[in-house]
């Protein structure tokens, strides 16, 4: 056995501090291990051998039991299924398992040890509440897994890469725009669509007392003065408050003329539910992330008629994939798509892509290659910036803010090239 | 205004949830943990029905309360009744019968939002403060059923059995009054004013698998400061818990609310433990 001088070695090559504690190992734990080093190997050569017709697997940690978790699965199975068919990536197939993060950080955790260390994936695709990704982050590293995120929008995500890019090179955000990124397009929509074609300077801006919230309120209340909004108020509120009245009042007492809401896991249901009721004389719209939802409006009996919900991308050929995709999605599901499913699909190519061009599937080279992306996705073409965060702008992702009609119909209003309706006002205020 | 319409509407959704439950508990010494399910049954029963099954609202609410009281009689005599002799017991079971309801509301409809139709539709104006009319309604029938309730308990036989066992169980006993019966009759009362509030509330509030967390919160909360057992006591801190939340979400913000419940069980037990009407510490 040559294993003694080896284990001497290492011993040596850590250095002076070992050397202090006198390290005595016993000879029975040598051979252990020595036993076991040689059993790796054996199973190593083995699956190099396999690894060459093996499946590439696709972990997917989401919160299933909603509207964003549900369309990223049928998402990612309609790209895995589009890949599968032109013969897979250099030789190998795609396959994916999902794991149920909810919106609980300890639960998003276990989804992603789960997925790393059970299930033995290659690549991560999901998420959506920034505070679960956020926790992941350090076990995403931790496993050296590439995990391209499509779901939550706090920059303190991609910030990590900056600060540690040795730890945290494997994240990217494909989607959505970050926070502050989608406080500037609030803050275009307030300066040209509200103040600008409506004339409605007093503004009241609410939201959910969430990590994205907090990382876009100040980017959001400094822009919009800027640009002569008078904001009449500025609240959050707690994620778990199913009484909006009193904020209500509060709200319709402020004067203000437009209200800006900043809500995703709060009740978006109720708070339209009770603004209709009491039919509180002041229109809303912004970053509602549940009546980005198609089915959002018929399921609170239409009460959401004329808010105004940004949106990444809409029926409309913002792309030449687009409105392919649409149609495409709508026939393996109810509803036409949410944000997740499209930055998902677009995250397969990606992936795919990375990988072909890496030539080989070494993590190292996967990231220099995603790091070079140009893809011409369904909401814009999705390049990286220093941070791997989705970038915006012209020809890439932007908000597009869309009103609830008449029978639950989506009318584009802002950006006024992608126009395909007027404004209207609640009923009861005309 | 605004403070005394909306802090009234909110007082009468807890009345309704904490009468109920303080009720079970000061007959049946039952401490109810599922009782917050009632609630959310009541509102996902009339869902079903009218959204599913098509049945117009009045005939599903009714359905959905009757149901969820027959829900509340099996549970008291399949599940409390073997452990009625240990409190931990009757603790656990009923804890164990809310988890198990969340997750079959959890499983059958998913984790959204669901929609309750509301009876009334159209906005009320009282002193230039616009209220829904469906909170309007809530308030009404909260007073009403809760009046009723008092009718019954102090003007009938039953109530005066009911009475009776409260104040002492073995004497009433001895009196040859059925207290097995008179309990699963008091269930069914208190699942039943449960699934009322859910009916009411549910289309203006929440209706999600986890719904029946808030009222098994705010109605112990209620019953520690109001005094464990006594209906009176419940209704006075209702009236309380109501008007502090409203209060503190107009002067301060409406992420402050629901620290007031848990500040006023802390502080009620800590300085009164036995809360405002109750005659001996509850714990």
């Amino acid at each position: 056995m040559n294993e003694p001088p080896l284990w001497g070695d290492n011993i040596a090559g850590q250095g002076d501090s070992m050397a202090i504690h006198s390290w005595r190992v016993p000879r029975w734990s040598v051979r252990l291990l020595a036993s076991l080093f040689i059993l790796l190997g054996l199973s190593v050569s083995a699956t190099v051998d396999a690894q060459e017709t093996k499946p590439i697997r696709i972990g997917v940690p989401t919160s299933v039991q909603l509207q964003v978790g549900r369309d990223t699965l049928t998402a990612i199975k309609m790209a895995v299924d589009e890949v599968n068919k032109k013969g897979g990536v250099l030789g190998r197939k795609l396959e994916f398992v999902s794991a149920d993060e909810t919106e609980n950080p300890e639960t998003g955790i276990s989804a992603i040890r789960k997925l790393v260390a059970d299930e033995k994936v290659d690549v991560l695709i999901g998420g959506y509440t920034s505070g679960v990704t956020l926790a992941q982050l350090p076990h995403i590293a931790a496993a050296k897994t590439i995990y391209l995120g499509v779901g939550a929008a706090s920059p303190s995500i991609t910030n990590k890469v900056k600060t540690d890019y040795d730890n945290y090179k494997y994240i990217f955000r494909v989607g959505p725009i970050n926070a502050a990124h989608q406080a500037r397009g609030l803050v275009d929509f307030i300066s040209n669509f509200v103040i600008g074609e409506l004339g409605y300077k007093k503004i009241a801006i609410v939201g959910e007392n969430a990590k994205w919230v907090q990382d876009l309120l100040p980017v959001l209340s400094k822009g919009a003065k800027e640009v002569g909004a008078d904001i009449r108020m500025t609240e959050l509120f707690d994620t778990q408050t199913s009484d909006f009245s009193p904020l209500l009042a509060k709200i319709k007492a402020s004067g203000a003329q437009y209200l800006i809401v900043t809500v995703s896991h709060g009740s978006s249901d109720t708070f339209a539910k009770q603004w209709h009721d009491a039919q509180v004389p002041v229109p809303y719209g912004g970053i509602d992330v549940k009546s980005m939802d198609g089915d959002f409006y018929n399921r609170i009996g239409g009460k959401s008629i004329s808010e105004v919900a940004a949106n990444f991308a809409v029926r409309a050929p913002l792309t030449k994939k687009t409105i392919p995709f649409f149609d495409a999605f709508k026939k393996l599901s109810p509803n036409y798509p949410v944000y997740t499913a499209y930055f998902a699909y677009d995250a397969v190519f990606l992936y795919a892509d990375a990988v072909k061009r890496a030539g080989s599937f070494d993590t190292d080279k996967i990231i220099k290659e995603l790091e070079k992306t140009k893809h011409e996705g369904i909401a814009g073409e999705i390049s990286f910036d220093e941070n791997h965060d989705l970038m915006t702008g012209k020809g890439k992702t932007n908000l597009i803010f869309a009103q609830w009609q008449d029978k639950g119909e989506r009318v584009v209003i802002y950006p006024k090239e992608l126009r395909t309706g007027n404004f209207i006002l609640p009923p009861w205020m005309k | 205004m605004e403070i005394l319409i909306y802090g009234a509407v909110t007082s009468a959704i807890y009345a309704m949830l904490a009468v109920g439950f303080t009720l079970i508990f000061g007959v049946a010494r039952v401490l109810n943990l599922a009782h917050g399910s009632f609630y959310a049954l009541g509102a996902y029963g009339t869902y079903v029905l009218t959204s599913i099954v098509g049945l117009p609202l009045w005939l599903a609410a009714l359905l959905a309360i009757a149901g969820v009281s027959v829900f509340g009689v099996v549970v008291e005599k399949a599940l409390i009744r073997p452990l009625r002799y240990s409190q931990l017991g009757v603790l656990m079971i009923t804890l164990a019968v809310s988890l198990v309801v969340e997750q079959a509301l959890f499983l059958i409809f998913g984790s959204e939002y669901r929609n309750v139709p509301a009876f009334i539709d159209t906005k009320v104006s009282i002193g230039g403060v616009d209220v829904a009319g469906q909170r309007l309604l809530t308030l009404v029938v909260a007073v009403v059923a809760i009046g009723a309730l008092y009718l019954f308990i102090q003007r009938t036989r039953l109530g005066s059995a009911i009475l009776a066992i409260s104040q002492d169980a073995e004497a009433a006993k001895y009196m040859g009054i059925p207290s097995d019966r008179i309990f699963s009759l008091v269930m069914a009362i208190s699942a039943a004013l449960a699934a009322l509030a859910g009916v009411l509330a549910g289309p203006f509030l929440s209706v999600q698998p986890s719904m029946h967390l808030l009222p098994i919160v705010k109605a112990f909360a209620i019953v520690i400061v109001g005094g464990l057992g006594s209906i009176p006591g419940s209704i006075l801190a209702a009236l309380m818990l109501g008007y502090a939340e409203t209060l503190v979400a107009y002067l301060i913000s409406t992420s402050w609310t629901e620290i007031v419940s848990v500040l006023a069980t802390l502080l009620t037990l800590v300085f009164r433990p036995a809360g405002i009407f109750g005659k001996r510490a509850a714990f």
